[in-house]
């Protein structure tokens, strides 16, 4: 093969910009164009940030909303609930990404690069409302097998002390509680602040050593 | 305030990896393995890693694909355009296009006093013009350099070689009288050995040097490879700018510089992670007090605005509903998944669907993926596990285990769901085509635009066809000699087709899949259903659903096309049938094999075995092997048709759902003998990620 048929194949990447038509849709062409379109306007690595709802309104409707700053990313958005299962709750944002609680502790997330799939955290969230203590925890991941990867954690909660939380120009006591958590393959510590009601309004839980930290208000 | 979520062991890997992967700092050699520049070393990639290595050298350029098959067996795959002496080496110089296979496997691991150790053989195939077997040693000091040595036979105890070792019928190496593509096994680890080493040192992450001593020698023999040499001694300056990529410059015999870029992809590493989808619904759960419902009033919610509604949903994800029954207390859908390469993801997804709409007294989903117009499986999921098990720990495992997998009904009951899209599609994009000249053993590439069209008479009967316009066409075969004039050129012409300039028919195919029987598949195909040959071709399938075995059988009646790609049969005047009996089984561990006996396009019987490392992500890496009555003088050089696949997923780069995938035959020659038709839509490949083998795969992305 000559020289210039090396130069020839990798224009078929090029014209693959050009790939149109119905059956092309989702092609390698097409998908090809995306990426590439995605690298140069850099669209695709910006962050979004910044709430769509006004902050009046958040504060008009307790209960009704809450912000997610996924830190890994240098994103934050404004939840609202999608749906209830028993005592869980899931939250989706405007980019459809979604979380969903337990008592106000992270038990699952969709839509990051490495999702939370699923939780068992009710020996945490006891051990909040004891003041502290020893907790288990079961996190489950989703490996780049398409396989569930299942993390059984060893955990100590401690109370750190009084903390005023200042969100929206709105203070509240709160009580500040630190959680380590461990095993042979991760290590990682998510802090509480409680309010006086028992409600966890400010977390900063871990979700996987890919997707990081999630700072969430309850408001 | 915590810092970040600490990965405290290499284990932890795990679940980025699904497996535990192995610290290496092993670069490629100028032949595409873990190794110095000439000489091998007994280090290995990580575990599955697949490179693609490109080589310069004077009269040597080489390109070659290794694939980490586990923690110490790794196998290649070469081409390699080289300078070769003619027979006799004072009658000059030729080039010829190489194809070889290496395959090295490590005995164990390094120690604090006991070196890794590894036995390989490099281009075992005959002629083997790289032919060498060798035993290697590496030993690292600290954490930067290795020391390798080893003992080499064939074009590895060329240089400096003293009597075999081994002794005995060992000591004397024959020459090849094998036609090429055999196995040469007689010549292994035969004839005079040599001793060959080296160093390398990793100055940092990024930068590394490597010498060694090179027993290749490079002689004036017939079809000995052209070199000019100086001093056995070779240098090299290895540069990594990121994970995966090698970037290398070599100081060779004395005399020259080569150059070489190493790419390494691993299906265990995927950058988006489990992926960027985005997030399903949450699964709708019923009150408490609907539970008790028997039925639902279908005045208030008929049917069809439950259908309708239900499409609506699916639509958000890509998944196109086409059938529904509802009885008071199931709810069987039928759907097209063309979103997910998972179908257990699609499944899940669906389901979740469903519980947004669905009356409270549907208690089961029955939900059947649909390929092709045929339903390919049924998967039975019970209402309360989808509202129990959502975000559960232990959820994924609880719902595969609690989930039934069996053949799809019928259609009766079930309301077809009118489709909004029109039954006629098209597309214009690029083709790409790599073209096997007969035997020389070169390559072209073809490149133009492809227009295709389908339409859709039925759900199960589509006509498709694609017109291409080359606009780079292939170049005739230089050497213009039929090598198999015995045989009739089923593929050896296939440089002739297509390359006048002019708009080509492709392929023009009516396509009729069925459902004979319960566990049965059907397939007819009529038409130009190939570049080459048009015909009938006609199939059946046995594969139960929960299965790991099928079997199936294709018989074709096809004729050879005119080379202008036009509607006509009359240039061969060659028509044949054609026909195999197939077995598929899935090994587990990820491992499946298919068996192919039969007839092929030239008229000769054999059989094809390929075995391939499928991963649950959907990357296949595969090889195999055809072998038929037809004699190794007819097929010409290669002696049998053998190869290699590769397919890597597309979302395995991109991370969002698509079904697309890349993929590539690596062929080390086409010849007239073994050769299959090629026709769309084989039944196994449509009907398995339906199945339980394959959903059981992917299942994790059920709740995904």
């Amino acid at each position: 093969m000559t020289l210039s048929k090396w130069f020839m194949a990798v224009g078929a990447v090029l014209i693959g910009l050009s790939a149109c038509g119905p059956l092309n849709e989702g092609s390698t062409a097409s998908q090809l164009g995306g990426l590439v379109m995605g690298r140069v306007t850099g669209a695709e690595a910006q962050p979004v940030s910044g709430s769509s709802v006004p902050q009046d309104q958040i504060l008009s409707n307790p209960g009704k909303y809450i912000r997610v700053n996924i830190r890994d990313l240098n994103r934050w958005d404004t939840s609202v609930q999608a749906g209830s299962n028993a005592n869980r709750a899931t939250w989706v944002d405007s980019a459809n990404i979604s979380v969903t609680f337990e008592n106000g502790i992270v038990v699952a997330t969709r839509g990051l690069v490495r999702d939370l799939m699923a939780a068992d955290v009710s020996q945490s969230w006891a051990a909040i409302r004891s003041g502290g203590g020893e907790a288990q925890r079961v996190h489950e991941f989703l490996t780049n097998m398409d396989g569930i990867s299942t993390e059984l954690l060893q955990c100590r909660i401690a109370s750190q002390g009084r903390e005023v939380v200042e969100r929206l120009q709105i203070k509240q006591n709160t009580t500040r509680f630190e959680e380590k958590c461990g095993n042979e393959n991760l290590q990682f510590a998510n802090v509480y602040w409680v309010n006086d009601a028992g409600t966890i309004i400010r977390s900063l839980q871990a979700i996987s050593p890919d997707a990081g930290y999630l700072q969430i208000d309850i408001f | 305030m915590p810092k970040g979520i600490c990965l405290v062991s290499s284990v932890a890997t795990a679940i980025a990896t699904g497996a535990i992967g192995q610290e290496v700092t092993a670069t490629y050699s100028l032949y595409g393995t873990p190794g110095l520049l000439e000489m091998p070393t007994a280090q290995t990639a990580p575990e599955n890693a697949l490179a693609a290595t490109f080589s310069y050298t004077e009269g040597l350029g080489q390109v070659t694909l290794t694939f980490q098959v586990n923690q110490r067996l790794s196998a290649s795959f070469r081409y390699a355009n080289v300078e070769l002496f003619n027979d006799p080496p004072e009658s000059g110089t030729e080039r010829e296009v190489e194809r070889g296979f290496d395959l090295q496997y490590r005995f164990n691991n390094e120690t604090t006093y006991v070196p890794a150790i590894a036995v390989g053989l490099r281009d075992f195939l005959t002629p083997g013009r790289f032919q060498s077997e060798y035993v290697v040693a590496s030993k690292s000091f600290g954490d930067n350099l290795i020391v390798t040595t080893g003992i080499g036979w064939g074009a590895m105890g060329t240089r400096d070689g003293f009597a075999n070792p081994l002794g005995g019928d060992f000591e004397v190496r024959p020459a090849p009288d094998l036609p090429g593509g055999q196995l040469g096994s007689d010549q292994w680890f035969r004839g005079d050995a040599a001793m060959f080493g080296g160093v390398e040192y990793q100055i940092n992450d990024r930068w590394g040097v490597k010498a060694e001593y090179s027993t290749i020698d490079y002689t004036e023999t017939a079809f000995g490879v052209v070199r000019e040499t100086e001093s056995p001694v070779n240098y090299g300056l290895t540069y990594r700018p990121r994970p995966g990529v090698q970037l290398g410059l070599s100081y060779l015999y004395g005399t020259q510089l080569g150059v070489s870029g190493s790419f390494e992809l691993n299906p265990n590493a995927r950058a988006t992670g489990s992926g960027l989808d985005k997030s399903p619904p949450p699964v709708k759960v019923r009150p408490a007090d609907s539970l008790a419902a028997e039925s639902w009033d279908r005045t208030a919610l008929p049917d069809r605005a439950l259908r309708r509604a239900l499409a609506g949903l699916l639509e958000i994800e890509n998944i196109t509903l086409t059938g529904l029954e509802l009885t008071n207390t199931t709810a069987r859908v039928r759907y097209i998944n063309s979103s997910f390469r998972s179908e257990a993801q699609a499944a899940g997804r669906t389901a979740r669907m469903m519980t947004q709409v669905m009356p409270p007294s549907i208690d089961a989903f029955i939900l059947e993926p649909e390929r092709r117009g045929i339903p390919i499986s049924a998967i039975t999921i019970s209402r309360r596990d989808i509202e129990q098990l959502e975000n559960r720990a232990g959820g994924t495992a609880a719902m595969l285990d609690r989930s039934g997998f069996g053949d799809a009904g019928g259609s009766q009951g079930l309301d077809a769901v009118a489709s909004d899209e029109s039954a006629f599609s098209w597309g214009l994009g690029p083709y790409f085509r790599i073209n096997p000249f007969s035997n020389d053993g070169s390559v072209d590439v073809d490149l133009g635009l492809s227009l295709r069209g389908v339409y859709r008479i039925r759900p199960n009967l589509v006509l498709s066809g694609a017109i291409e316009q080359s606009v780079v066409p292939p170049e005739d075969d230089p050497t213009g000699v039929e090598r198999t004039p015995d045989i009739q050129n089923v593929r050896s012409d296939g440089s002739l087709y297509g390359n006048d300039g002019v708009p080509v028919l492709a392929n023009l195919t009516l396509n009729h899949f069925s459902r004979p029987g319960t566990n049965l598949y059907g397939r007819v195909s009529v038409g130009y259903l190939e570049r080459m040959f048009g015909g009938v071709s006609g199939e059946l399938l046995w594969k139960p659903v929960e299965s790991s075995f099928g079997l199936g059988i294709e018989v074709n009646q096809v004729a050879q096309r005119d080379t202008d790609m036009g509607l006509g049969f009359d240039e061969y005047d060659y028509d044949v049938t054609t026909g195999h009996v197939s077995a598929y089984y899935d090994l587990g561990n990820g491992y499946h094999t298919q068996l192919d006996v039969g007839r092929y396009l030239a008229g000769d019987w054999g059989a094809t075995i390929s075995v391939d490392r499928e991963f649950d992500n959907g990357w296949v890496i595969g090889a195999y092997v055809t072998q038929t009555d037809m004699s190794y003088e007819d097929f010409g050089s290669g002696s049998y048709n053998k190869g290699v696949q590769v397919t890597i997923p597309q979302d395995f780069f991109t991370g969002t759902p698509t079904r697309g995938s890349y993929g590539n035959t690596f062929r080390t020659r086409v010849g007239d003998g073994g050769a299959r038709l090629q026709v769309d839509g084989r039944l196994y490949d449509v009907v398995r990620e339906g199945h339980l083998p394959d959903l059981s795969d992917t299942w994790g992305r059920f709740w995904r």
